[in-house]
């Protein structure tokens, strides 16, 4: 009996649902130690005992009140699709915070089994958690488990079954407020079931009166389509009203603080203290490195030995390819030449072949590096605490410390950065900390500048085009703040333990995510490609070579024909510097013919002028057209304006 | 954390001073119970559901130099609050019974 069977994973961020879901699913998806960043629900399937089971991982949420958009989505996903079992995962290391979640589930009558997870975690500070006591006190079932090794998964699995076939037959948990608080809720109750009974069906009607009672801005919405909706609501804000004045505080808070009164009670009851918890190493660790002085250095640190093992080690792996890649075209193409006239040849090669040549000698090696470092930040816990760090900074710029983070991710390539500015809280924020996030050097600019102006000018002179970007980035960031409407706001960050990044996470992470920079770079890499052979063929090079003559020489001082490598990087910026090579070689000229004060233009604008194709595809699904176009234009304006002011200024400096 | 509630109490009574001050006020290792929240609707209602409800017990873990974010201990668990944030939580100070 092949059964059907629907579940989802709800908790708060950073509690280890993403390693459930994937010891479940065996799926890769994205797993850290920083919050808020599984911004897209995954789903999955696996088999289990004659069950197909479906899961869905939902993102980490707080409560399910209407702060964020992921909150909404959450719970609308829980009331609306109804799923047959949803697997509240619970930190038992931070076992209050995490049951004032598990009060709303509750509220929401949703099926819920407890995972109890990080229970290794809650042990190594002395923590023990009475399961049974647990359950009983919440009436529903509680497994514990530790998800990064797969202990407890299968138990949670067949808890899963057996509460679906009925044969877990408890009494969940039904919270009480406070008398006066009980009272509204009840006479809400009772209007609503008989006015808004359509609602009624999808939510349940006392979890729509406690939402009415705390004034939820997102269930009032949900009235205006009835008929008697705007009776109910006054007389839902009415009682608000009573209460608030009752209390002197704001009713979501009245009620928030009795759901955390019985949150706290029950974990009070079921915690053991085991051993009073000595200093330990990751305590040590979180004292230096977000000490108010040691602090910076140490992330100076951090970043420096990112970046160093970017670059000394993407160069060295590069190289190394490069040379036997080299030899390997060179191959194929004499092999290609004795039964293929040369045309298809030319196309194969320079087209198709240079293309995945150019992806897998130029961006891979720079990007896998930078994804392992990467998951080992995230994965130790270490990102928010540069959030932590640079808040002040970031304030600077409107943005608050957490947009530090896909800062950070902008070093590698723009379009997770972009993405990743989905942990900002407001529409405003994440517009902001995209703006500024597009104009860091991904990994591909940072092939053309150390490629070219590090190798040939000098890398002192590259280090200086990294500082300036940064001052440039501050600068524009500060202008946007001013410019885009709408008031800043501050950060509320949980700050994760320690822990030591699992090898196993750290690998399955970077493989996921070079596999997505894969599928989503290459076939651009290589229609990229066949479109400039293609282009070269029909002469149409020549042509924007002739129509960007003006601009090129006369403003930014460049040969003509680097504008192609400047439109066709817009395809991908780390052709921008093969191509470099390509059109002037046509011209009889290689890269060192080029002065120090060209290449560094070029390399300026190329920094700036405007996100991949790609990034700009990721911006437009964040923003809207509008919104991405504004982005662009304000890029390619900077760069053109900069790179001008630059090779006049560097004309006369550098004169020698 | 019952322990920690038994503590509190004591706490309490031997509290120095019954004055309000912002969070921002506490030094580092210093506790307070939070008295009320002030802010917009919105930020009230994500720093109670962070934990923060009157009533409870914080510690200042650490302060970022300049005006910086604080970090605090609630409910057993870490929160960075930016400067502008933790200066409208408001808190009665508590005396630390190491000192004593
Ligand atoms: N010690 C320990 N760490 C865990 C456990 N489960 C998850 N983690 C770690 O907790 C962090 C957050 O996990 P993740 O699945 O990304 O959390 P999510 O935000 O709920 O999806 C990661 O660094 C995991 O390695 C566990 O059972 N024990
Ligand atoms: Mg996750």
């Amino acid at each position: 009996m092949p059964n059907q069977l629907r579940i989802a994973l709800a908790g708060n961020a950073n509690v280890g649902k993403s390693v459930i879901f994937n010891q479940l699913t065996g799926l890769n998806q994205i797993v850290g130690n920083w919050p808020g960043k599984t911004v897209e629900r995954a789903e999955g399937t696996l088999h289990f005992k004659g069950h197909t089971i479906h899961i869905i991982d939902l993102p980490g949420i707080y409560s399910l009140s209407t702060f964020s958009m992921e909150e909404i989505v959450s719970r609308d996903y829980i009331s609306i699709e109804k799923p047959d079992v949803i697997v509240n995962v619970v930190d038992a290391s931070a076992l209050e915070r995490n049951l004032y979640f598990t009060m709303q589930l509750l509220e929401l009558e949703a099926p819920i089994i407890v995972a109890l997870n990080q229970v290794d975690f809650a042990a190594k500070k002395g923590l023990k958690i009475d399961v049974e006591k647990l359950s009983k006190a919440l009436g529903v079932p509680v497994v514990p488990t530790v998800a990064i090794t797969g202990s407890g998964i299968d138990e949670l699995l067949s808890t899963v079954i057996a509460t679906v076939n009925g044969e877990q037959k408890r009494k969940s948990l039904k919270m009480r407020y406070g008398r006066e608080i009980e009272k509204r809720v009840q006479a809400i109750e009772k209007l609503a079931s008989s006015k808004l009974s359509q609602l009624c069906t999808v939510y349940p009607t006392r979890w729509i009166a406690i939402k009415l009672l705390e004034r939820d801005a997102d269930v009032a919405g949900k009235l205006q389509n009835y008929e008697n909706g705007k009776e109910v609501l006054k007389f839902a804000e009415k009682s608000a009203g009573e209460l608030e004045k009752m209390h002197g505080e704001s009713s979501p808070v009245i009620t928030t603080s009795e759901r955390y009164g019985l949150a706290t009670k029950i974990a009070n009851a079921v915690t053991i203290v085991e051993t009073p918890p000595r200093v330990s190493l990751e305590q040590k660790l979180d004292a230096w490195t977000t000490h108010k002085f040691l602090g910076y250095p140490i992330l100076a640190m951090v970043l420096a030995s990112m970046f160093a093992l970017i670059f000394l080690g993407g160069n060295f792996i590069s190289a190394g390819l490069d040379y036997v890649f080299g030899i390997f075209t060179a191959y194929i193409e004499s092999v290609f030449l004795l039964f293929l006239p040369e045309i298809a040849v030319n196309l194969i090669t320079d087209g198709i072949l240079a293309g995945i040549v150019a992806g897998i000698t130029i961006a891979l090696p720079y990007i896998v590096p930078f994804y392992i470092f990467l998951a080992i930040l995230e994965d130790s816990g270490y990102l928010p605490r540069a959030a932590f760090l640079m808040d002040n900074l970031m304030h600077k710029i409107g943005l608050h410390g957490k947009a530090f983070i896909p800062l950070i991710l902008g070093y590698g390539c723009s379009v997770p950065a972009c993405i990743g500015c989905r942990i900002m809280e407001t529409e405003r924020e994440r517009f902001l900390a995209a703006f500024v996030v597009v104009l860091i050097p991904c990994a591909a600019r940072t092939v053309v500048i150390l490629g070219l102006v590090g190798r040939f000018v000098g890398l002192h002179v590259a280090l200086a085009l990294y500082a300036f970007d940064l001052i440039l980035v501050f600068i524009l960031g500060r202008i946007a703040f001013k410019i885009v409407p709408g008031e800043p706001v501050g950060l509320i960050v949980e700050m994760p333990s320690y822990r030591r990044p699992s090898f196993r996470n750290i690998i399955m992470k970077t493989w996921s995510r070079t596999r997505d920079f894969v599928y989503v770079a290459f076939p651009i890499i290589i229609v990229g490609s066949l479109v400039i052979v293609a282009f070269d063929a029909l002469g149409v090079i020549d042509y924007i070579t002739v129509a960007a003559s003006p601009l090129m020489s006369d403003w930014l001082g460049l040969p003509p024909v680097t504008s192609i490598p400047l439109v066709f990087g817009i395809l991908r910026k780390e052709l921008t510097l093969i191509l470099l090579q390509d059109v002037l070689l046509q011209q009889g000229m290689v890269l060192q013919d080029l002065t120090s004060v060209q290449m560094i233009v070029f390399a300026l604008v190329t920094m700036i002028y405007i996100p991949c194709l790609a990034t700009i595809a990721a911006c437009k699904r964040e923003f809207g057209w509008k919104r991405a176009i504004a982005i662009m234009t304000v890029d390619i304006a900077f760069a053109l304006f900069l790179g001008g002011l630059a090779y006049r200024f560097l004309s006369l400096t550098m004169l020698t | 954390m019952r322990f920690r509630n038994r503590r509190n109490r004591r706490a309490r009574g031997a509290q120095s001073n019954g004055g309000v001050t912002s969070l921002t006020s506490l030094g580092e290792g210093e506790k307070g119970i939070v008295t009320k929240a002030m802010g917009g609707f919105g930020l009230v209602r994500r720093l109670t559901e962070m934990g923060i409800t009157p009533g409870i017990e914080i510690r200042v873990l650490r302060k970022c130099a300049f005006h910086g974010p604080v970090e605090l201990e609630v409910r057993g668990v870490a929160l960075a609050l930016g400067y502008g944030v933790a200066s409208k939580v408001f808190v009665t100070p508590l005396k630390d019974e190491a000192d004593a």
